[in-house]
C-alpha cells in the first residue's frame, strides 16, 4: 500500500506541474530530506489578521481595533503571497498612521494596561533613561528582535522631546509606542537572514516570527523569544520542540483558521451577493456563519482530533448554528451558537464539499455554478492549473426549457465544442457532481422538473455523486501533496521556486507517510532547509 | 474611525489645556497664511476618472450621428447624461490594441496603463502606473491629498502607481466624510487653533522614516522598491500635516457637506449602489471645490464586478454571460451606471467657479474595461469624457478603423500638462494624440 500510493504521489506531483508520468522508480522510504534552494527574501508585510492579532497579543484583549486598514491582496493564490509582493499605497500609510493612534491611545488610557508597558519610573518629563527603557522594552516584543542603539535612540528621542513639550513623560511615551507601531520593523517581518552566500540561515529572531506566525498568526511570546535568545532555535530539535508546545497552545486555532481561510479564499465571503429572492435561506448572517463552520472544522479535525487530512472530504461530523441546521435540514444544537452534529448518509452531505462555505463561494448570486466549483476542486484541493477561457468567445449558456431543464444538459455546448470542452471537460464533469446543492448550499433533487444526475469521474474515478466525489478527491494522488504545497507556500511567503521542489516532494511523501497529519507536517515543514533558511539577496 | 478621530484630537486637546502652543524642535512653519491655489490659475486643473466593470451593449450605447450640438444625439445608455450634454465629449469606435489574454484585465491594463498586463492570467500586475496615477504625479502636488480614490461596488479598484503597488478605494461614505472633513477640515475663513498634535505626529513620523531608511540599506532591489513606495507615503502624509497647520484655500464655494449615514446595508441582498455613490458624489465635489484634491479615481464598480443591481435577476458578470439574446438586463444595468456617472458630473457642475462651474475645470473621463461584455470586446471601447475646456464639447468623434484608444490617453495627458510623448507600449503605442477632439 505504501509503496505503490508513494509512487502514485511521486508522478502525481510531478504531474500537477505537467511534467509526464515517466520518472523514476519508486522510494520506499523517503530517505534524507533533498537539498533546498529558497528565493531571494523579501519582506513580508502583516496581514490584516495578523496585525490585529499581534495588536491583541502585546496589549491585551478587549482594544479596539482599526476599522480599516491596507487591504490584503492575493497574489499566486495566497494573501501571504501578496504581502511578500505589494507595496503600500499612500492611504495604506495614513491608515497605518490612524491604526497606530487608535491603540496607543487606548493603551495609553488604561492604567492596567499602561502599567504593564512602562519598565520604569519617569523622574522628569523628558527622562531619557526611562524613555530607551521603554523603547527597548516594547520595542523588542512589537518588532520580535532586540533593537539597536540608534533605533533605541530614535525612538527614545521622540518620547523625551514630547514628553518635554507637552509637560509628560507619558505623553511623550505614548507619541513612542505610535512610531513603535508605524515602524517599518513592526509592520514588515524581516526574513533576511544572518550570513552572505546563496543559502542564508534566518536568524534566530526571523525564525521565531517566521514560527509564530505560520502557527499563531501572531507574534512570538515571551518564551519563543527567550528561546531564541537563548540560541534554542538554531538546531532541528529546538526548533520541534518550541513547534510542538506551541501546536498544543490555544493560539494555534487563530494559525489553522488563518491558513485555511487563506488557501480556500473563505475571506471572498466578505461581500458576496445573493439573490434573497432566489435563495429565501440567504442573509449576510448565513454567510459568516458558514465561513465559521469551515475554520470550526478545520480547528476540530487539525489540533482536537489530529485527523487524517483525507477526512476532511468525507467528515460526516461538522459544526452548524441554527441558521446552518435549517439550511441543511438538521437538528440545531441545543445550546445555541455552534455545536457539532453527524450528518446521516440519508443527508447526501459530508465534508468540505457539503459545506456551504464553498458552495456559495463557487456559485453565482441566482445559481449555482459547476464550472467555478470544478475550478476549486482543481485549483485549491488538487492544484491543477486550468487557464482561464479565452477572452473573445462567447461564453453564454442556454436558458433552462424542456429540452435542457438540468445544468447538464445545459453545459453540452461547453462540453462539446472543442475551444470549450478542454477545459471545461476537467471542471464541469466534476463540478456537475455538486449539482445537488444550489446556489446557497440547500439539497435539491429536482431542477425545472427534472431529476438532476450528480454521477461523473474525475481523473478515472467513478462517483455517483457528492457524497462519494468527496471521497475521490481525498484518495486522488494529488491531494495530499496539494495541500503541502499550498502549506509550504503560506509559512514562506513565496511560490515553490525550482531549487525547493524535491523538498517539498519530499514533504509530501512524510505528510502521506505520517498518515496526513498536518501536524506531523507543519513540523516537518519547520524543521526543513526550506523554512530555516533563505536565499541570496538581488 | 470618525469616533477614533474625533476622540484623539479631544484627548490631545484636553491633554494640551494650558500648555499653550508648544514647539518640539520642527522647523518653524508660517502659521495661518492660506495655501495658495495653482499659480497663475484662478481655478485649478482637475482630472477624474469614473470607470465601471463589465462593458456595455455596444448597438444601444452609440449616439445617433457625429460631430458637434445638435449633429449627435445621445443614446438609450447614454440618455441619463441628457442635462449635461453640452459639456461632453462622446468617442466611439476606437480599439484596446493589446492581446485579448486575460480576460477584463487585459483590456483594463490595455486602456489604463497602455500595456498588456504583466504576468500570466493566473497571477499578474501592471507593468506602470494607470494614468490617474500618472496624472496625479503631474498635477497632485499641490493639495492635502495626491489623489482620492473610491469604490463603490467593491473597495478593490484598477488604478495602481506602479507595478505591484495596487491603490485601493474608499467605499465607506463615513470614513470618506472622516478623513476629508472631519476635525481637521476648516471652511476658509473658519476660525482655527494649530493643534500641537500636527507637530507631535510630524516627528514621529520623522522617526519612522529614519527607520525605512536604515531597514532598505539592508535590502534587495524589490524590497527597497516597496519601501520606497511606503516612504513616499509617510512624506506625503508629513506634507499633509504641516500643510494643515496654515489656512485652507479660499475658494468661495468650499463648505463642509453633510454627513452621509452611519451604514448603507444591503438591501434584498442588493448593495446600494446608487445612494452610496450620490454621497460619495457630492463629498468629492466638496473636496475638489475645497481643492483638497485635483485627481480622484471614482470607481463604480471593478472589472468582472459580480455584485447584483437592482431590477436585475442575477449578478452583473454573470448576466453579461449568461443572458441570451440582446440583454436587456445588461442594458438595464448600464443605464443604471450612467446614471450615476450624470449624477456626479451634475454635482461637479452644480458647483459655481468664477464664470462657470467646478466641472468646468474638471476633466471626467468614464471608461471600462470591454465593449461587450459577452464576448469580452476590446474594440469599441466606451469612452465619455465631460468638463474641462481641453476638449470639443458637445461632441460625438466616432472612428470607422478601429483607431488606437491610446491616442485619446495621449491626448488627456497632454491636457493635464503631462509632457509626453507617447502612450502605451508595442502595438498600443501612441505617438499622435486624438487631435480631433481637442480644442
Amino acid at each position: 500500500m505504501r509503496s505503490t500510493s508513494t509512487l502514485l504521489l511521486l508522478l502525481s506531483l510531478l504531474g500537477c506541474k505537467d511534467k509526464g508520468a515517466d520518472s523514476a522508480a519508486p522510494v520506499s522510504a523517503r530517505g534524507a530530506a533533498p537539498a533546498a534552494q529558497p528565493p531571494a527574501p523579501a519582506l513580508r508585510r502583516l496581514t490584516r489578521s495578523q496585525y490585529d492579532n499581534a495588536v491583541s497579543d502585546l496589549f491585551g484583549d478587549g482594544l479596539v481595533l482599526p476599522a480599516k486598514l491596507e487591504p490584503d491582496a492575493e497574489v499566486e493564490g495566497l494573501l501571504s503571497v501578496g504581502a511578500a509582493t505589494n507595496a503600500v499605497s499612500a492611504y495604506g500609510v495614513e491608515l497605518y498612521e490612524d491604526a497606530a493612534f487608535l491603540i496607543a491611545e487606548q493603551v495609553f488610557s488604561d492604567a492596567e494596561r499602561w502599567g504593564a508597558l512602562v519598565p520604569c519610573t519617569p523622574e522628569a518629563d523628558d527622562d531619557a533613561d526611562c524613555a530607551a527603557a521603554f523603547a527597548e522594552s516594547i520595542g523588542q516584543a512589537a518588532w520580535r528582535r532586540p533593537l539597536d542603539a540608534d533605533e533605541v535612540d530614535t525612538i527614545a528621542g521622540v518620547i523625551a522631546s514630547i514628553g518635554a513639550a507637552a509637560g509628560d513623560f507619558n505623553t511623550g511615551a505614548m507619541y513612542g509606542l505610535a512610531a513603535v507601531l508605524q515602524s517599518p520593523s513592526f509592520l514588515y517581518r524581516v526574513e533576511h537572514g544572518s550570513t552572505d552566500g546563496d543559502l542564508r540561515p534566518l536568524t534566530d529572531w526571523e525564525l521565531a516570527s517566521r514560527l509564530s506566525f505560520l502557527l499563531w498568526n501572531s507574534v512570538p511570546d515571551a518564551e519563543l523569544l527567550d528561546a531564541a535568545a537563548a540560541g534554542e532555535l538554531a538546531t532541528a530539535a529546538g526548533l520541534e520542540a518550541q513547534a510542538r508546545r506551541m501546536l498544543a497552545d490555544p493560539h494555534a486555532s487563530d494559525g489553522v483558521r488563518n491558513l485555511f481561510d487563506e488557501i480556500f479564499h473563505l475571506y471572498e465571503l466578505d461581500g458576496i451577493s445573493k439573490d434573497p429572492a432566489v435563495f429565501t435561506h440567504a442573509s449576510p448572517d448565513l454567510i459568516d456563519s458558514a465561513r465559521e463552520e469551515t475554520l470550526r472544522l478545520m480547528e476540530w479535525l487539525v489540533l482536537e482530533e489530529d485527523a487524517d487530512f483525507r477526512d476532511l472530504m468525507t467528515s460526516r461530523d461538522t459544526f452548524v448554528d441554527r441558521r446552518l441546521a435549517a439550511l441543511y435540514g438538521v437538528a440545531a444544537p441545543v445550546e445555541g451558537g455552534f455545536g457539532l452534529v453527524t450528518l446521516s448518509p440519508e443527508d447526501g452531505r459530508r465534508g468540505l464539499l457539503g459545506h456551504a462555505s464553498f458552495l456559495m463561494l463557487e456559485a453565482h448570486a441566482a445559481s449555482s455554478s459547476a464550472t467555478l466549483r470544478g475550478i476549486f476542486i482543481r485549483d485549491k484541493l488538487l492544484c491543477q492549473t486550468i487557464p482561464a477561457p479565452p477572452a473573445d468567445v462567447d461564453t453564454s449558456i442556454p436558458e433552462a426549457d424542456a429540452s435542457s431543464p438540468t445544468l447538464r444538459e445545459r453545459l453540452q455546448t461547453h462540453l462539446e465544442d472543442p475551444t470549450c470542452a478542454s477545459c471545461h471537460q476537467l471542471t464541469d464533469l466534476v463540478g456537475l457532481g455538486l449539482e445537488n446543492f444550489d446556489g446557497i448550499g440547500r439539497w435539491r433533487d429536482i431542477e425545472n422538473g427534472a431529476t438532476i444526475d450528480p454521477s461523473g469521474t474525475i481523473d478515472g474515478t467513478d462517483f455517483a455523486d457528492a457524497w462519494s466525489l468527496g471521497e475521490a478527491v481525498s484518495n486522488h494522488d494529488a491531494y495530499g501533496p496539494c495541500l503541502t504545497e499550498h502549506l509550504y507556500q503560506y509559512a514562506t511567503g513565496h511560490p515553490v521556486a525550482e531549487g525547493e521542489e524535491d523538498l517539498v516532494d519530499w514533504l509530501a511523501l512524510g505528510f502521506s507517510e505520517n498518515s496526513h497529519s498536518l501536524q506531523e507536517l507543519m513540523v516537518d515543514v519547520i524543521v526543513s532547509d526550506g523554512f530555516r533558511n533563505t536565499g541570496a539577496i538581488q | 474611525m470618525s469616533r477614533f478621530r474625533t476622540s484623539r484630537r479631544r484627548f490631545l486637546r484636553g491633554m494640551m489645556q494650558g500648555s499653550g502652543l508648544v514647539c518640539v524642535g520642527l522647523p518653524a512653519l508660517e502659521l495661518f497664511s492660506p495655501r495658495l491655489a495653482h499659480a497663475g490659475e484662478a481655478f485649478p486643473r482637475r482630472f477624474g476618472m469614473f470607470f465601471w466593470g463589465n462593458g456595455n451593449r455596444p448597438d444601444r450605447w452609440l449616439p445617433d450621428g457625429e460631430g458637434d450640438g445638435d449633429a449627435w444625439a445621445l443614446s438609450e445608455e447614454l440618455a441619463p447624461l441628457a442635462n449635461v450634454k453640452e459639456k461632453l465629449c462622446v468617442v466611439s469606435g476606437m480599439s484596446v490594441k493589446v492581446d485579448n489574454i486575460s480576460p477584463h484585465w487585459s483590456g483594463a491594463a490595455g486602456l489604463l496603463t497602455g500595456r498588456q498586463v504583466n504576468g500570466d492570467d493566473d497571477s499578474w500586475t501592471v507593468h506602470n502606473e494607470t494614468i490617474d496615477q500618472r496624472i496625479a504625479a503631474e498635477i497632485g502636488g499641490h493639495t492635502l491629498y495626491r489623489s482620492l480614490e473610491i469604490g463603490i461596488g467593491s473597495s478593490s479598484i484598477f488604478s495602481y502607481s506602479g507595478p505591484n503597488a495596487p491603490l485601493s478605494g474608499e467605499s465607506d461614505p463615513l470614513t470618506f466624510y472622516a478623513r476629508l472633513f472631519g476635525d481637521t477640515f476648516r471652511e476658509p475663513g473658519e476660525e482655527g487653533v494649530v493643534d500641537p498634535a500636527l507637530g507631535f505626529r510630524r516627528s514621529v513620523l520623522d522617526a519612522v522614516m529614519g527607520d525605512i531608511q536604515r531597514l532598505q540599506g539592508e535590502l534587495g532591489q524589490a524590497d527597497r522598491e516597496r519601501l520606497e513606495q511606503h516612504l513616499d507615503g509617510v512624506r506625503e502624509l508629513e506634507l499633509r500635516l504641516a500643510r494643515l497647520e496654515e489656512d485652507p484655500p479660499d475658494y468661495e464655494s468650499c463648505a463642509r457637506p453633510g454627513e452621509p449615514l452611519a451604514k448603507y446595508p444591503d438591501v434584498e441582498g442588493r448593495p446600494q449602489l446608487s445612494a452610496k455613490s450620490r454621497v460619495m458624489a457630492d463629498m468629492l465635489a466638496m473636496a475638489l471645490a475645497c481643492d483638497q484634491t485635483r485627481v480622484f479615481h471614482f470607481h463604480f464598480t471593478p472589472p468582472l464586478y459580480r455584485g447584483l443591481f437592482q431590477n436585475v435577476s442575477d449578478d452583473h458578470h454573470n448576466l453579461t454571460h449568461n443572458e441570451p439574446g440582446d440583454q436587456p438586463e445588461v442594458h438595464e444595468i448600464t443605464v443604471q451606471v450612467m446614471e450615476e456617472f450624470a449624477y456626479l458630473c451634475e454635482a461637479l457642475d452644480a458647483v459655481p467657479e468664477g464664470d462657470g462651474t467646478l466641472l468646468d475645470h474638471t476633466l471626467v473621463m468614464a471608461a471600462s474595461e470591454v465593449s461587450e461584455g459577452r464576448t469580452h470586446d476590446l474594440n469599441d471601447i466606451p469612452l465619455v469624457f465631460a468638463g474641462g475646456d481641453t476638449f470639443k464639447r458637445d461632441h460625438h468623434y466616432r472612428s470607422y478603423t478601429q483607431d488606437n484608444v491610446s491616442q485619446a490617453m495621449l491626448s488627456v495627458l497632454r491636457a493635464m500638462g503631462v509632457n509626453a510623448t507617447s502612450y502605451g507600449e508595442d502595438e498600443a503605442m501612441a505617438t499622435d494624440s486624438l487631435s480631433a477632439i481637442e480644442v
